[in-house]
């Protein structure tokens, strides 16, 4: 009897040092994965010789290759007024110049009219200076996210104001291209709008001309648009979701026209999701980097694209100073994105939300959701088709010849091969790892995050960060901090690329575990946890027995993103992974692309896309048990 | 079982402080209440109690010995709050049984989960949903939950103000009566004054963080200490004025009130105050009357002052002559 009391106890000693412990070893690891090595990194970009120095930044800076007119500025501040008058002044006649052939070209007749207004676009874009580098990655980031706006806007009024069959499981669909591994993606659009793809056949066979654009900033702004479109059809159609019925009701009560009080009601609650998705879009498409390396190359590098060919020709003092200005962009935006969310959070679910229309029937409005049903076919559907149906098609019609290499390849391969094999087995096992350290540490932040106080908020802040922090410099920052090792009071320590590789998926996943679990834990009374505890229990005994069973549709969902997240992780990967043998399906897919052709490619893509899907629907499957 | 001793307990947040020096002296078995308006500082009072705030000073004492730093799991207190807070993963028996694990000598646990079911006449839930029970039989629940692992304190923060008047008026009953069968020290958390007076041994009413006035609910009625109580407790009118010589002038009117000279604050309740009779006498405009079934409730309008007066009968002038005698006029601070 006094035996098991003290065993009791002992057992509740440890239960209160459970909690602390876990968080110090959250903040630990987070250093040892995230902050020792970006800091590395970063800290090159401002020493030279050993000193510290803002020489690189400002190379960086005053070189007009990265930052166009700005470079001017940088070097000559005083210049800057009468830069900006000698440029107003030449480029307000260029200006009035495009506007005035604008109308002729509106009503010629013929298609000289289009070649016309083309040319008075270029006139006009024309006057802007260039910004280099860091211009075009803003420039197509922006242009991303005007298409992603375009695509997804009509996409949550859909959703969010038609009732159909189907709908709730489109409206869970929405979450799939996030978590599509990107290489995958490039892969699919390859398959899709190439020379030889599909879109090309069906212009051929209606007898038009082809076009080509592989290597274009169209294609790059499309597959951005892939990727970010759904993302803002789900925060919009949440907050359309989320307008009270009455609210309209009383607006048309008080003489308001359905248009005005769409006006006047709805647009202004809609107005901070639009531009939330836009932000996060342009945030995610401004650092964007296997898309752009893959549809782009180097002829359209953005920043994180050329950074990774700096790292690649061992420039690293370059690379660390570009990863510095590109991080404080992205960090200022994350930033400004996460005070707006914050300002424009919504509380409680509505009472009487909208009532949805059924979507059948004929008329205007419907023949033009027709029409975006076949963008959306063309957009989303198109290039995972492709890629499917492209491994297994030869020139010669059906072939099984691609999947044939690819288990070839895993028989006969030399070691310095890359093996389908090993490859799959490698996503799986970090994927594991990725799981069994970014759901605690999720869990953890999340809890810290939600105490109240400045230290809080700041968790919050710091949580947010891997969003922030380019892959490429985590990776690189793994590489030079972690693989090739640290001296620790004299003892050189250095981790093997499989666990730095765990490591840094984790850093990119545990964040979709705190935004997945936060919300809910943020939901719970918190007099539940201290009935629990006035009853006896610890602090962590009260989150195993009261706040994680509550909370597990968010840590399901969560843990299907990380796993997910891991399984397409390329980024750091691909700088974790070379000449090793941790290589992953994404980089195998990269180093399959580098062939003449894109047969074996598109048959490892096709095994990812298994994967990663039947992982994804595991996993969330296993969580909504637990769901109502 | 155990008395509750509060010692100049000091709590401040960002800026504002929300007890300011609060001293209580609770005794073994007793019910006590804490009742104030919103913002007084009772539910922080109580949270100090439970071990879910720390106090930035003063000592909390249960039977003599300081808890101050003893988490809330080590205080053996009971707590039931407004919002029931039942545990709703699990059935209602899980819930009452829930604290039954962390008892170093952990009883039979269903036959402790049926006794207590049974003491609050919810015999036979066992198996049920807390969403499957109204807000009555949640609030149940959670005061057996909070019962079961048999606490020295129990905590009630404002545990009826959910429920509609008439179940809250049998529920506060029946929660007495289980409370004196168990002899259970209790704290009671309400901001609402009747309440108070109804169920407890002991009040302390509260206001802006600091205690204004402890006693039995008849002498808090009867004798309210401050301004505050008397108009707080009940209804009051209050007068203001300076006495010399027995005699106090109001608004430039004269009644009889023996009390020090100088300046003054008395109140009279409205059932003390007379139509047509008292000695000290007053002419008043009547600006309301409200039949409410036993009484009639009369607004006065004075020199610019309000004033309440119960009668029996609707008044039919439109000017009033009332009046209180000397003993029935209470002096506060």
């Amino acid at each position: 009897m006094a035996g098991s009391r003290t065993g009791r106890e002992r057992s509740r000693r440890a239960e209160r040092v459970a909690l602390p412990l876990a968080g110090l070893a959250t903040a630990a690891l987070l250093v040892v994965m995230l902050y020792y090595p970006v800091g590395t990194v970063l800290v090159e970009a401002v020493t030279r010789d050993g000193a510290p120095s803002l020489a690189p930044l400002l190379d960086v800076l005053r070189d007009p290759f990265y930052v166009g007119a700005l470079a001017g500025a940088v070097r000559d501040p005083a210049g800057v007024p009468a830069g900006v008058v000698a440029w107003v002044a030449t480029s307000v006649a260029d200006v009035l110049t495009a506007l005035a052939a604008v109308p002729g070209a509106v009503l010629a007749p013929d298609r000289s009219g289009l070649d016309a207004l083309a040319a008075a676009w270029a006139t006009f874009v024309g006057v802007f200076p260039p910004f280099g580098l860091f211009g075009f990655t803003a420039w197509q980031a922006l242009l991303s996210t005007l298409a992603s706006l375009a695509l997804g806007l009509p996409g949550a009024y859909v959703l969010a104001r038609f009732e159909f069959p189907g709908r709730r499981t489109l409206q869970s669909l929405t979450a799939v291209p996030f978590v599509l591994p990107s290489i995958m993606v490039a892969v699919g659009f390859v398959a899709a709008f190439g020379t030889n793809g599909p879109l090309n056949d069906l212009l051929r066979a209606l007898g038009l001309p082809t076009v080509d654009l592989l290597f274009s900033l169209e294609i790059i702004v499309l597959a951005h648009a892939f990727y970010n479109a759904p993302l803002v059809t789900r925060v919009v159609a949440a907050a359309w979701e989320s307008v009270d019925a009455r609210a309209v009701e009383t607006a048309r009560s008080l003489g308001a026209s359905p248009l005005r009080a769409f006006r006047d009601v709805v647009a202004p609650q809609l107005a901070p999701a639009v531009a939330t998705g836009a932000l996060l879009t342009f945030i995610f498409t401004f650092m964007s980097f296997p898309i752009v390396l893959a549809l782009g190359g180097l002829k359209l590098a953005t920043v994180e694209v050329w950074l990774y060919d700096r790292v690649q020709q061992l420039a690293l003092t370059e690379a660390a100073a570009l990863a510095v200005l590109e991080t404080i962009v992205s960090l200022g935006l994350t930033y400004a994105y996460l005070r707006y969310e914050d300002a424009a959070s919504r509380g409680d679910r509505v009472a009487s939300p909208l009532e949805r229309e059924p979507l059948v029937g004929l008329d205007a409005k419907r023949l033009a959701l027709v029409g975006y049903a076949l963008v959306v076919g063309l957009v989303f559907v198109l290039p995972l088709v492709s890629m499917l149906v492209a491994s297994v098609t030869g020139p010669n019609g059906l072939t099984t010849r691609y999947y044939d290499f690819l288990l070839q390849r895993e028989a006969t391969a030399a070691t310095s091969q890359t093996k389908p094999g090993v490859a799959v087995r490698n996503s799986l096992l970090f994927g594991a790892g990725t799981l069994a350290l970014s759901v605690p540490m999720g869990l953890v932040l999340a809890l810290a995050s939600l105490r109240e106080g400045v230290a809080s908020r700041l968790v919050g802040v710091a949580a947010m960060a891997p969003f922030a922090v380019s892959g490429v410099v985590v990776g690189l920052g793994m590489l030079q901090g972690l693989v090739f090792g640290v001296d620790v009071f004299g003892t050189r320590l250095a981790v093997g690329g499989p666990v730095a590789i765990v490591a840094a998926h984790a850093v990119g996943a545990y964040p979709f575990v705190v935004r997945n679990v936060s919300p809910l834990l943020g939901g719970l009374d918190r007099r539940l946890v201290e009935s629990a505890r006035a009853l006896g229990a610890t602090r962590v005994r009260a989150l195993v027995d009261i706040e994680v069973p509550l909370v597990m549709p968010g840590i399901a969902a969560g843990a299907a993103f990380a796993f997910a997240i891991s399984i397409g992780e390329f980024d750091s990967t691909v700088i974790l992974a070379e000449g090793s043998n941790a290589y992953t399906m994404p980089v195998a897919v990269e180093r399959f692309l580098t062939d003449r052709t894109l047969g074996p490619a598109t048959a490892m893509g096709s095994v990812l896309l298994v994967v990663t899907a039947a992982s994804f629907v595991v996993i969330d499957r296993a969580g909504g048990r637990y769901r109502e | 079982m155990s008395s509750l001793t509060l010692d100049g307990l000091v709590k401040r947040y960002a800026g504002t402080t929300a007890l300011d020096d609060v001293s209580l002296e609770v005794r073994d078995g007793e019910f006590f209440t804490l009742v104030g308006p919103s913002g007084c500082g009772k539910t922080t009072t109580l949270r100090c109690v439970a071990g879910f705030e720390t106090p930035d000073a003063g000592e909390v004492l249960f039977g003599g010995n300081s808890v101050v730093g003893v988490p809330p799991e080590e205080r053996d207190v009971g707590v039931v709050f407004q919002q029931y807070a039942l545990f709703p993963h699990m059935s209602v028996a899980e819930n009452v049984a829930y604290g039954l694990r962390f008892a170093d000598d952990p009883p039979d646990r269903e036959e402790r989960v049926a006794d207590l079911l049974n003491l609050v006449g919810l015999k036979g839930f066992e198996g049920r949903e807390p969403s499957a029970l109204s807000g009555g039989q949640q609030q149940r629940v959670a005061l057996a939950r909070a019962l079961a692992p048999e606490p020295d304190l129990l905590l009630l923060d404002e545990p009826m103000s959910a429920l509609d008047a008439r179940l809250r008026e049998r529920l506060r009953r029946e929660v007495r009566e289980i409370q004196t069968e168990l002899g259970v020290t209790t704290i009671y958390v309400t901001h609402d004054q009747a309440e108070a007076l109804a169920v407890s041994d002991r009040v302390a009413v509260m206001a802006e963080g600091h205690v204004e006035q402890v006693g039995t609910p008849e002498a808090v009625y009867r004798e309210p200490a401050t301004r505050f109580v008397a108009e707080f407790v009940g209804e009051n009118n209050v007068f203001e004025g300076v006495v010399r010589d027995g005699r106090v002038d109001v608004e430039g009117e004269r009644f009889e009130l023996p009390a020090p000279d100088g300046r003054t604050t008395f109140c009279v309740r409205p059932e003390a105050m007379q139509v047509d009779g008292g000695r000290n006498r007053l002419t008043a405009t009547v600006e309301y009357a409200e039949f409410l079934g036993e009484a009639v409730r009369v607004g006065l309008s004075w020199r610019g002052h309000d004033l309440v007066v119960r009668t029996g009968s609707v008044p039919e002038r439109e000017e009033l002559v009332v009046g209180f005698d000397p003993e029935d006029a209470v002096v506060v601070e």
